[in-house]
């Protein structure tokens, strides 16, 4: 099947990539742009390692064509820091508090809590448990990683969009 | 775990989308949330040789309520949508609490209303609460429109009415009684992530006297190949006044009735059990709930 | 408390944390490398059957394929533990378990690669499948699983320690009961990942892989290939998760490297999920019975332990595993007199393997709840009970098993101080409960699980005026921070800053010899190591500095960056001063370190023969950790919640307590799964039915209870930098105590893992009949 070329707009970036309907976002993102910071840990929609925002939303890339992604913001992992590669402040508490081991679900894990965040910058302990819920992480236990988002939405600047 | 190859087309019209579901005909695959269908793909359940992405027909979203006649909901809605809808929140709490229960954050953003009835899973989440607030659905195609009631659209596991190049665009909700009130809950390992090992929705209307029972739909999920309706509960309770006593007749004539298969999530008798607990639980919950209302 | 250390015991945030917050870590599945193929591997339909023939002709045919091997091109067995090898590569003659990999194939792209699988005809003569351990030993003269095992059991033993029978006779209260574990799986999050560029010209394997031990996969690769290892270098880029289900090799760094050798360009295998539970080597069902013996006063007299481990299709860790679950019993508690028998058996299941913790969670389970019942009996609280029998330090088992250090008693004071358990328990309403139980792991280790005398971690350290100071050490960081302790203990032990200290690792190559990540060892054993370079380097330093300042060597300190002396404190230099001095003068300055634990007399792993002592689970020091879990059972669906665990550990010294925090916490919801919702379930014809991470239920963050976590205060005086373990050590308490806590919610004691909703129900049901 021939390929067709298809803009993407990846963290306020345009790339043209050469896609069929078939290709996935995941791979996209990985192989043909070369962002790897979003990760594949099961393929099936259960671990939310492979989470990007689009439009804000946290979404699968890897149960979502890339083809359906035109005309859309698409933020990874990689879109994160600033312009002078500072952490985001979510960044930042994950580091502060301890909440990174192994760091294979960091990505999906810390876009899944700006998505939070943005929509409501004080959540509570239960509200933040909810949001992360689809982000399995079998290193921390959860509990740093419940404390650095508390932690970010309280100090932080997020600016919601 | 690659897709096949399959030709995609993104209408942008209702009209368009119903001359594509004509046109291409069986081999074709409605592609909204994605989060069933392109699982089934992945593991070459089911090999379509085109997608018609829906999520761009703008007659297909939106959540619109008028006083006194009810909501009706576009099919591609997200379940995101309706977990945020303060007004689907107000008058159909159920549906409400069910959309927050789907899956996960991502999951929610991603799947539609739409997507969760037509793949019809006897486990879906939405489907119960539907057909307990009354909702019909409506589909179209080429050939016009018509509408059936939610109960008459799922017609078993992973079947529905749906014909050949037909598509399902909406919801409609109608105008809750008064003095009534909707409840779901679940059941699983998990609480979170869950395919249900068994779900209900209950919708209670009481009389004047905040007492009797007007009105009752209770519908279950997860026990039957579709969403089953009771026809013991409500014969029991109706025109009665509500009485802790009754909950345990009540709870076990649910229980009766319930269809339950063994699987490697629970057991039949343990899915058995469950529903008399939630029967009993949903049904004091939506009772305490409209006599507030 | 921190003994005087200014870099040990510091909460640093760890080195790798900003690249894994950015995504810009690099693991081996993120990698490309010029020309690189992609590798997939075809795996059995069969639990248990012959193979016939494999026709690959039309997968060959497929445009974009590269190459197709099969098992017989590389039929070598490997092992992690040498004396038991049994695996291969790819299956040869026989598959032993569904999703047995039979032939693997490189392509351009993964898709090609994974649509050529289809195109693999393989023909199968099916044998009868056996699933349950006690069939396969009553069956073994009709389905053998290999032929050199006759019985179907890899290896069974017996190990007697005084007399317990006759100690029994004069016991005033004995309990003896069965127990059950369960399949489980570690899910780490990063699948089996390997990448092999393998160059025609010079000969040479260069191995990236997602695992624990580079250098025990270095040793299987140079038997698999037939390489010699100089010609091998394996380099561990960043991993997603071990758990000791990385501390072995896979068929995806064999398949990758067998492949890339054919075809002279760079294969990279990645596998699915389902790919990564038929590679399993998770923890071994346990089926045990136990029995204890106390005299009237409640002090324990005798134990005697019986353990069937269903051990799946193949060897791998199984012989190590086995022991230890013999040896764990001679801890944490007195134990004068004991009998363990145990043997592994085969079946035609995913392997199952190491664990974290492996081989003690399942007698701790025992034992644990066996004792909480047996204090009720004698009257007592299970506090009380275990406060009683528990060891101190110096204690020596009847096993040899040597503990220099513990605070363990500390451990069971400080978590029922802090949870309130002795108003708690016994006294909360129906459906709430509250269980204690405690556990210990080893630490550094004693084994390198074949013949050899080497030492086990060798770091080198190098400073110059350059690079400042550069670590060297082979050893692999999984996630558990290993990179970042290492080189706060370098900078303590040099009087520099941990910010000053690279640690290059993870590389057989760049880096000095070390055994592995596994079994809690690399702390301590680098840790020791560590001192020794630095005690090198530091010697060397403090002549030339003692020159510069006017004074004598031995009088002279180093800390914060400086060299001072303790008598005259006027008489103090920059070390960057003292480094150039010495480098211009002599030359490059390193030094270099050795870690061997002390090693036991008489012992000869490879028949199993025991002199003295038990073989396995001596360790220089051990870990301890105290849990007590607060459940909420409701009594109409039987689901349990976990309301809070409070939980007190003695790490020794914690080099870095915000990463003990973070191992304990991990561990604690680690195996929260294992008691609660995971299991592997298997169809009859042995095809695994929840292959997958939406039905094999992993703990989400909706299931954290509250977790409040203590760091004992203490401090081994015998390990570097007084450490010990804290990883494994707080796994053991937590299934142990969530089913004591159950017992006093709702009077039931279980003995079989997972605890579901559906067995609660059943059982408070049977209980009001």
């Amino acid at each position: 099947m021939k390929k067709q070329l298809i803009q993407l707009e990846i963290n306020d970036l345009i790339y043209e990539v050469p896609v069929n309907p078939r290709d996935l976002l995941v791979d996209v993102l990985r192989k043909k742009v070369g962002l790897t910071g979003t990760k594949k840990g099961c393929g099936q929609g259960d671990c939310g390692a492979c989470t990007v925002l689009i439009d804000g939303a946290p979404v699968l890339s890897c149960i979502t064509l890339a083809v359906a992604c035109q005309g859309k913001k698409i933020t990874t992992i990689e879109g994160l820091a600033d312009a002078q590669g500072n952490l985001h402040p979510i960044q930042q508490s994950f580091m502060d508090h301890g909440a990174v081991q192994c760091g294979f679900c960091t990505p999906g894990m810390v876009l899944t809590a700006k998505a939070l965040l943005d929509r409501d910058p004080s959540p509570t302990e239960t509200e933040i448990k909810r949001s992360i819920a689809g982000n399995i992480c079998r290193c921390t236990g959860y509990k740093k990683i419940v404390e650095a988002i508390a932690a970010a939405g309280a100090t932080s600047k997020v600016e919601v969009q | 775990m690659f897709l096949d190859h399959f030709e995609y087309y993104a209408p942008a019209t209702a009209a368009e989308a119903f001359a594509l579901a004509g046109r291409l005909g069986e081999g074709a695959r409605v592609l909204a949330g994605g989060t069933d269908l392109l699982l089934m793909m992945k593991d070459k359940l089911i090999k379509p040789c085109y997608l018609v992405d829906i999520n761009g027909v703008k007659e297909f979203q939106g959540i619109n309520y008028e006083a006194g006649k009810g909501a009706v909901i576009g099919a591609a809605v997200r379940i995101s949508e309706i977990e945020h809808s303060p007004l689907i929140r107000d008058k159909y709490y159920a549906l409400w609490q069910a959309a927050g229960e789907l899956g996960s954050v991502q999951v929610r953003s991603m799947a539609t209303i739409g997507g969760n009835s037509c793949h019809a899973s006897p486990a879906a989440e939405t489907p119960p609460p539907l057909a307990a607030l009354g909702a019909t659905v409506v589909i179209a195609g080429a050939a016009g429109k018509r509408e059936l009631s939610l109960e008459d659209f799922i017609l078993g596991n992973r079947q529905t009415a749906l014909k050949e190049g037909e598509l399902l665009t909406g919801f409609i909700l109608p105008e809750p009684a008064p003095r009534s009130a909707s409840r779901y809950a679940y059941i699983g390992l998990r609480d979170a992530m869950e395919i249900d090992a068994v779900n209900m929705a209950v919708n209670l209307v009481l009389d004047e006297d905040r007492l009797t029972v007007k009105n009752l739909k209770l519908v279950m999920g997860s026990v039957a190949p579709r969403p089953l309706i009771s026809a013991a509960v409500p014969k029991l309770l109706t025109g009665r006044k509500f009485e802790p006593m009754l909950l345990e007749q009540v709870a076990a004539a649910a229980a009766g009735e319930a269809k339950p298969i063994s699987d490697i999530r629970a057991s039949a008798e343990y899915r058995r059990e469950m529903v008399a607990v939630l029967a009993r639980r949903l049904l004091q919950e939506a009772f305490d709930a409209a006599r507030e209302v | 408390m921190n003994r005087r250390f200014t870099q040990v015991g510091r909460s640093v945030p760890r080195v790798d944390a900003p690249a894994k917050l950015k995504g810009e870590a690099i693991y081996t599945g993120d990698m490309v490398l010029p020309g690189m193929a992609y590798g997939k591997i075809k795996r059995s339909i069969y639990a248990h059957a012959l193979i016939k023939n494999i026709d690959y002709s039309k997968a060959l045919a497929l445009p974009g394929v590269l190459a197709v091997i099969t098992g017989d091109e590389a039929p070598n067995k490997w092992g992690i533990v040498p004396q038991t090898a049994n695996e291969v590569a790819l299956a040869v003659g026989k598959v032993r378990f569904h999703g047995e990999g039979v032939a693997a194939v490189a392509a351009i792209d993964e898709e090609t690669a994974e649509a050529a699988l289809d195109l693999i005809d393989v023909e199968y003569e099916p044998l009868p499948v056996i699933l349950d351990p006690f069939e396969s030993m009553k069956r073994a003269s009709e389905v053998c699983i290999h032929e050199d095992a006759p019985e179907n059991i890899l290896h069974a033993a017996e190990q007697l320690f005084g007399d317990p029978d006759k100690a029994f006779e004069s016991c005033a209260y004995i309990l003896e009961k069965e127990f059950h574990t369960s399949y489980v799986n570690h899910a780490f999050l990063e699948p089996h990942t390997a990448l092999a560029s393998f160059d025609r010209q010079s000969g040479k394997l260069q191995l990236w892989s997602s695992t624990q031990v580079p250098h025990y996969l270095h040793r299987q690769l140079s038997i698999v290939l037939e390489m010699p290892m100089s010609k091998i270098r394996v380099t561990v880029p960043a991993v997603g998760g071990g758990f000791g289900g990385k501390g072995e090799a896979s068929s995806a760094d064999f398949c990758a490297a067998l492949l890339s050798r054919k075809i002279g360009k760079p294969v990279k295998m990645t596998f699915e999920r389902s790919e990564v539970f038929a590679t399993n080597k998770g923890r071994h069902p346990c089926h045990m019975k136990m029995k204890i013996g106390l005299d009237k006063d409640g002090y324990i007299q005798a134990v005697d332990f019986d353990n069937t481990l269903d051990g799946g299709a193949y060897a791998g860790w199984g012989m190590v595993v086995m022991f230890y679950t013999a040896s764990m019993i001679h801890l944490p508690y007195k134990v004068p007199n004991a009998r363990a028998r145990v043997r592994r058996v085969y079946t035609n299941k995913p392997t199952c393997g190491a664990m974290r913790g492996l081989g003690g969670v399942q007698p701790r389970f025992a034992m644990e709840c066996l004792l909480d019942e047996m204090a009720e009996i004698v009257g007592i609280s299970p506090y009380e009970l275990k406060m009683k029998n528990a060891i101190e330090s110096g204690y020596r088992s009847v096993s040899n098993l040597y503990v220099p250090h513990t605070e363990y008693k500390k451990c069971l004071q400080t978590a029922v101080e802090k949870s309130g358990y002795l108003d708690k328990h016994g006294k909360l309403p129906f459906g709430k409960g509250i269980g204690l139980a405690g556990g210990y792991y080893i630490s550094g280790t004693a084994y390198t699980l074949y013949q050899a005398y080497k030492p086990h971690t060798t770091v080198l350290i190098r400073v110059d005026t350059e690079g400042g100071v550069t670590l060297h050490c082979a050893a692999a960081d999984i996630g558990q921070g290993c990179n970042t302790v290492m080189a706060q203990m370098a900078a303590e032990a040099l009087g520099v800053h941990f910010e000053d200290v690279h640690v290059v690792s993870g590389d057989t190559e760049l880096g000095t010899f070390d055994l592995g990540s596994f079994a809690s060892r690399l702390t301590y054993a680098a840790g020791a190591a560590i001192l020794e370079a630095a005690a090198e380097i530091n010697k060397k330093l403090k002549e030339v500095a003692a020159g510069m300042l006017g004074c004598r060597a031995d009088q002279l300190e180093i800390k914060d960056r400086r060299f001072y002396s303790i008598f005259e404190s006027r008489k103090a230099i920059d070390w960057e001063k003292v480094v150039d001095v010495y480098t211009n003068t002599v030359g490059t300055l390193t030094g270099i370190g050795h870690f061997s634990p002390p090693r036991l007399k008489g012992i000869d792993l490879s028949r199993g023969v025991r002199v003295q002592g038990a073989n396995i689970g001596h360790s220089p020091t051990f870990g301890f950790s105290s849990q007590i879990w607060e459940v909420d059972v409701d009594l109409e669906t039987g689901k349990i919640r976990a309301e809070k665990v409070t939980e007190a550990g003695d790490c020794g010294q914690p080099v870095n307590p915000m990463s003990v925090d973070g191992q304990v916490e991990g561990s604690i919801m680690f195996v929260m799964g294992q008691a609660l919702y995971e299991e592997m379930k298997l169809g009859p014809d042995g095809r695994m039915l929840n292959a997958s991470l939406h039905d094999y239920k992993v703990p989400t963050a909706m299931e954290l209870p509250e977790i409040d976590t203590t760091i004992v205060d203490s401090y081994d005086p015998t390990a570097p930098f007084g450490v010990k373990e804290s990883g494994e050590g707080p796994v053991q308490p937590t299934i142990p105590a969530i089913v004591n806590a159950v017992y006093d919610a709702i009077g039931v004691r279980f003995t079989e893992l997972p605890i579901t909703p559906e067995k609660v129900l059943k059982a408070l049901k049977e209980k009001k009949a």
